[in-house]
């Protein structure tokens, strides 16, 4: 199929993107071809840079929650968690067991809600129209519980630095377990329509491979990472959240192909609901705020007894909550890979630095390394593979 | 290498250790140090997987940006952070790291921090004839004044808007 | 529908130029094609708005084309950094006329939360706008009904702003 170029060793260079159907967002690749051969491939980026670590600097640690949702707008949740969890090893202040076990339910169904996004849109990229139908229709259940939860579709802002923003109604808990009973048989649906699919494994099985160490010198992580064989998951590895309680399987491909990064995100569906089933299960009572007034404001019904309760309130309102100086990168694992927040506080109610250590960041960057010798028609099967979400690249 | 900090200390007599609030130990190095430690933690160390890059201003300093370089080593699973202050230029690690280019350029575009021997050290994020480096603390937010025409003159910012058809929802 | 009748001496002349206006009229309001063009966090939402759920098909504009050679209206879907501001005004410049644009969400129509040196403040500064929708990010339901609006303007023969 390919067509060879008639005069060996000249090249064709084009342009693909900003605006390109295929290149989730706003990505530009520079490509250098020879005939239908990718000789070089350089991504160019900032076509969404929206300053968002600079606007940090100027908004209170609360407010800053906001803007986490914003970076990668599939994973909003696992944004607020690793922001949180940053802020909170500054004020070293006490999780209550409720608000733990609750963001690692939320954390996964993120997850849940991302891959599925990823599933539907791979499918859209190469042909396979009907699986961006079926995953949409999941999905759309899982913002509907979403809203229930905390009145917005994609942008929750719940996790707070301190805890959830409010507890669980025990109606959205049952709600949420039945989702779960359900998704199972849903994505046996994709599988029964892509796994052996012989037109979507021909565009993927053996394409854009990442070979295993240049994968952890370019710093990749998330399932691209696993895909090509390394058993690094932050969950397993570095465990936050007490996920160590959960068990559950760290999914390894073997390839690093296009094909078994869908296999291993396939598979991270299936242990997502397995890890939200049990958190379901290990939700104890209690509250889910912290009892450390430094960060979280009094009650409402103190405001009505207390003049100090109101006062305070008032203060971190407006003032904004004050960690203790010092810096802190607690990192996550999100649906993309290694996701964590550096926080710089000098003590005062406004950080001094917010950095986001970007997975797609670092997982865009290895593109170069796997579309090269590949064919043009690949790289979009390689740039839907690598899963970047722009917003996050670019922040 | 094992012992964490205490085996850092050893390695590195002549830097600063330290730990940071969230239990990642840290290496604060001179600007000449930075190539040559960062080559040991990589090659004998197990330091080889470049995380992050990014950087700290503060213009009341003399070396006002500090450089803060993330490594992380898969048979410890651990991270370590070195720590470099710079006033204008700082060696670049990206022939150790090829992971370093992009958050080199991310620094350089930003901060306005140089890499000398990097091999592409453009602005990344910024159209390329862009004026400044926005990260910087002394540099402006930007943005537009919040300007309602509707509260024009409850603030005395103009005349209001003019009594038009009423807005429909 | 409240297109005034030409009120000339020929009306027998004038009664097939206005019947095949309205056709054309009421076949562009029928079929609006977007540009398939997505920026950020609204883009998502854009998506939504094309699967079975809320499906956008129903009024018409489901065939997203990735030529803005195709294509009559651009929904600008997210935050447009100073970076991409060239790029969008000339994919709109590409657009075949009579073209329309939405500016889908806060940012895109104001700057929303991200009042920075690095954000278009308002996709206006650039392209003309028709119809804003706002939202962080808006509702599937109200980029629907931004159509709606659009496609009441549309079928009246009122062009682009």
């Amino acid at each position: 199929m390919a067509i060879q170029s008639e005069r060996r060793g000249s090249t064709l260079h084009i342009n693909m993107g900003p605006q390109h159907p295929s290149t989730h967002g706003v990505l530009r690749l520079e490509l250098e071809l020879d005939g239908e051969t990718v000789v070089s491939c350089k991504p160019v980026i900032g076509y969404l840079h929206t300053g968002i670590e600079k606007t940090f600097e100027v908004k209170t640690y609360l407010h800053g929650v906001t803007l986490t949702d914003r970076m990668d707008y599939l994973n909003p949740l696992g944004n607020n968690l690793a922001y949180a969890l940053s802020i909170e090893k500054l004020f070293e202040c006490e999780i209550p067991e409720r608000a733990v076990v609750g963001r690692v339910l939320l954390a996964e169904l993120t997850r849940i809600n991302s891959h599925l996004v990823w599933v539907g849109t791979t499918g859209l990229d190469l042909g396979a129209s009907s699986v961006f139908l079926y995953a949409f229709r999941e999905r759309e259940a899982l913002l509907d519980l979403f809203e229930w939860m905390s009145g917005a579709r994609m942008m929750t802002s719940f996790i707070r630095p301190g805890g959830l923003a409010e507890d669980f109604e025990p109606e959205w808990l049952a709600a949420v377990d039945h989702f779960l009973d359900v998704l199972p048989s849903r994505v046996d649906d994709y599988e029964a329509l892509l796994t052996n699919n012989p037109l979507f494994k021909e565009r993927t099985v053996g394409i854009g491979v990442l070979k295993a160490e240049d994968a952890i010198e370019m710093g990749v992580s998330g399932p691209i990472l696993r895909a090509s064989g390394v058993a690094h998951d932050l969950r397993k590895t570095n465990p936050y959240c007490g996920y160590e309680r959960y068990p559950f399987d760290a999914i390894v491909g073997q390839n690093g192909d296009c094909y078994d990064r869908y296999r291993v995100r396939i598979a991270e569906l299936r242990e997502s609901i397995k890890l939200c089933k049990q958190a379901l299960s290990f939700l104890p009572p209690g509250p889910v705020k912290t009892a450390d007034r430094k960060i979280v404001p009094p009650p409402r019904e103190e405001l009505g007894r207390s003049m100090e309760a109101l006062i305070h309130h008032f203060k971190i309102y407006t003032e904004g909550i004050r960690p203790p100086a010092g810096e802190a990168y607690v990192p996550v694992e999100s649906p993309r890979g290694e996701l964590g927040f550096y926080v710089v506080s000098d003590g005062s109610g406004r950080p001094v630095r917010v950095h986001e250590r970007a997975p797609s960041f670092a997982n865009l960057q290895a593109i170069s390394l796997v579309a090269q010798g590949g064919l043009v028609a690949d790289l979009i099967a390689i740039i839907s593979s690598i899963d970047p979400i722009m917003g996050e690249v670019d922040r | 290498m094992t012992g964490g900090l205490d085996g850092l200390k050893a390695a590195f007599p002549t830097a600063e250790a330290g730990m940071s609030a969230d239990g990642i130990p840290y290496l604060r190095l001179a600007t000449a140090d930075l190539s040559e430690a960062a080559g040991r933690l990589r090659n004998e160390l197990g330091y080889g997987r470049f995380i992050d890059l990014t950087a700290v201003d503060d213009p009341d300093r003399v070396d006002r940006f500090e450089l803060l370089y993330l490594l992380y080593s898969m048979a410890e699973r651990a991270w370590l952070r070195l720590r470099v202050r710079t006033d204008e230029t700082v060696a670049s690690v990206t022939p150790l790291f090829r992971a370093a280019n992009w958050c080199e350029r991310e620094v350089y575009d930003l901060f306005g921090v140089r890499f000398e021997g990097h091999p592409e050290l453009t602005r990344i994020m910024l159209p390329d004839d862009w004026e400044g480096h926005p990260l910087r603390r002394d540099a402006p937010v930007g943005g537009e004044p919040v300007d309602f025409t509707v509260t024009r003159d409850v603030y005395g910012t103009g005349p209001s808007a003019p009594p038009g058809p009423e807005r429909s929802g | 529908m409240s297109t005034p009748l030409p009120v000339s001496g020929h009306a027998k002349d004038a009664a097939p130029a206005f019947v095949l206006g309205r056709l054309r009229d009421w076949s562009r309001e029928k079929s609006l094609w977007p540009v398939m063009f997505g920026l950020a966090c609204c883009a998502i939402e854009m998506m939504a708005t094309s699967a079975g759920k809320y499906d956008i098909a129903r009024f018409g504009s489901e065939l997203f084309r990735p030529s803005p050679r195709q294509a009559d209206l651009m929904i600008v879907s997210g935050r447009v950094a100073q970076k991409m501001a060239p790029v969008l005004r000339e994919i709109y410049d590409q657009m075949p006329d009579p073209k329309w644009v939405i500016a889908m969400g806060d940012c895109a129509a104001c700057g929303g939360v991200f009042n920075n040196y690095a954000v278009v403040q308002g996709v206006d500064k650039i392209v003309p706008v028709d119809v804003y929708v706002p939202g962080c990010p808006p509702r599937p339901e109200a980029l629907l009904d931004s159509i709606i609006k659009l496609q009441e303007r549309v079928g009246k023969g009122q062009r682009g702003a």
